[in-house]
């Protein structure tokens, strides 16, 4: 996977690596990628949250 | 449904029919919490900043016997712990730094430099995380060290343990007292966001003479960043205001040229962007905003409940009235230095002269001092109660 990381992004608001970025390195999920992406995106958002908050006061 | 249960339905029916403008059944009136509880307790202002448990004991003592609708404001709306993992160089609390009975402080300073506006514009949230954090926070300072990433976990880690625990301590006091939360989740206007943490005061000011292409860019490009953060911040939630501290935006900070074209824009459409989302903006308009009324009242109906601190009441119920609930009407400065007498009186006059045909919560302006008097905010709420049926 290290081969394929994606290096250069601007992540959309809301999102820190967004699951499109993600899905991109590694290609097709042998499983539901849904309950992957869902999960995916809820942590994302938690850190997003957390980068922001430091500017937020 | 009983008890406890209906008497929070029936306070947020008061409120929500306040913040659309309505008439409820009474004013619905806000309980300020502020540090000045602790004042009244057998613990120091360490103790609660520090222990959550402890200062919602305290809060519980003094919420028991007392009848209002929402609560504004918070105890730990920082909590040490977390900075102290990270080596914060912005806030200071009692206990590392100052005696255990002082108040927090937050040490201004331009982490972000002139010449960073060009990356930060490209990409916010990576420049936030390759710079910012780094900058603000000792232990961040090599990142990639054994410190860095321990202090990493533990920063994300206290973020969350103190998130969950206010979320379960509103839970208590909704299930346990009946209380009304007045928002969920935290915005900022863009021009805030930029001179508060980023740049600072000395260096927005500079900037607005030096680099004016760079601020409005920055600000355009804070813009979605401030819609997501509320969205965020909210869970989700709809049914409650976001709130919006604001700062810098308060006359005459600005003069009325630069507000028009550095702090407004962007700051309306954040607003717009939250509305569009059906999520309504808490507008903490601290400090005067009256020249920029008519500029307010261009925003969608209802998009905001606008609050008032030295901002000219009357002017504003003209104005705003009608369109956009109203918060306020009790100083801070009165529940400090006034009587119990002064504070009712002034209480049925913003009565009088704002709730006549609803969209208005009975409140004090801005933030309550720690050296407020209990006796001063017991009597705005028997007041409220006394005058505030419609």
């Amino acid at each position: 996977m290290a081969e394929n990381k994606v290096q250069a992004f601007v992540p959309e608001a809301g999102t820190c690596v967004p699951w499109k970025v993600k899905k991109e390195e590694l290609g097709q999920l042998a499983g539901n990628e849904e309950i992957v992406k869902q999960e995916w995106d809820k942590l994302d958002a938690f850190a997003y949250a957390f980068i922001w908050f430091w500017v937020q006061r | 449904m009983g008890g406890k249960e209906q008497l929070f339905q029936e306070r947020f029916k008061r409120y929500s029919v306040a913040m659309e403008c309505g008439k409820p059944d009474k004013v619905p009136v806000v309980f300020p919490l502020g540090e000045w509880v602790i004042k009244y307790s057998d613990i120091t202002l360490q103790e609660a900043y520090y222990d959550v448990d402890k200062a919602t004991a305290v809060i519980d003592g003094v919420l028991k016997d007392l009848d209002f609708d929402v609560m504004f404001g918070s105890i730990n709306l920082w909590w040490p712990p977390m900075f102290d993992a990270v080596g914060c160089r912005q806030y200071k609390f009692p206990g590392i730094y100052f005696e255990a009975d002082a108040g927090f402080q937050y040490v201004e300073e331009e982490f972000m430099k002139a010449e960073d506006y060009d990356d930060f514009i490209a990409n916010p949230t990576q420049w936030l995380v390759e710079n910012y954090l780094p900058r603000v926070n000792e232990e961040f300072s090599e990142p990639g060290s054994y410190r860095a990433t321990v202090a990493l976990i533990k920063g994300a880690a206290g973020f969350a343990m103190h998130n969950g625990k206010t979320a379960q301590v509103a839970q208590k006091w909704s299930q346990e007292f009946g209380i009304v939360p007045y928002g969920t989740g935290m915005t900022k206007a863009p021009f805030d966001t930029l001179g508060d943490s980023l740049r600072g005061t000395r260096g927005i000011l500079l900037d607005l003479r030096r680099r004016p292409d760079k601020v409005a860019a920055a600000c355009e490009a804070i813009v979605p960043h401030n819609i997501a953060f509320g969205m965020i911040t909210s869970a989700g939630d709809t049914s409650l205001p976001c709130f919006a501290p604001l700062h810098k935006g308060a006359y005459p900070f600005l003069s009325l040229e630069q507000w028009d074209k550095f702090y407004w824009p962007t700051w309306k459409k954040v607003i717009e962007g939250l509305w569009a989302l059906g999520k309504r903006v808490f507008f903490f308009a601290e400090g005067d905003w009256t020249p920029y009324l008519e500029r307010i009242a261009q925003l969608p109906d209802k998009s905001i409940v606008f609050c008032i601190d030295l901002t000219d009441a009357q002017k504003a119920k003209k104005v705003l009235g009608g369109r956009f609930c109203l918060y306020g009407g009790v100083p801070t400065t009165l529940l400090t230095y006034g009587t119990p007498q002064e504070v009712k009186d002034c209480v049925k006059r913003a009565i009088d002269e704002l709730a006549g045909d609803g969209g208005f919560v009975l409140a004090a302006g801005g933030v309550v001092m720690g050296d407020a008097k209990r006796e001063n905010i017991e009597a705005m709420l028997e007041a409220a109660r006394q005058y505030g049926a419609y």
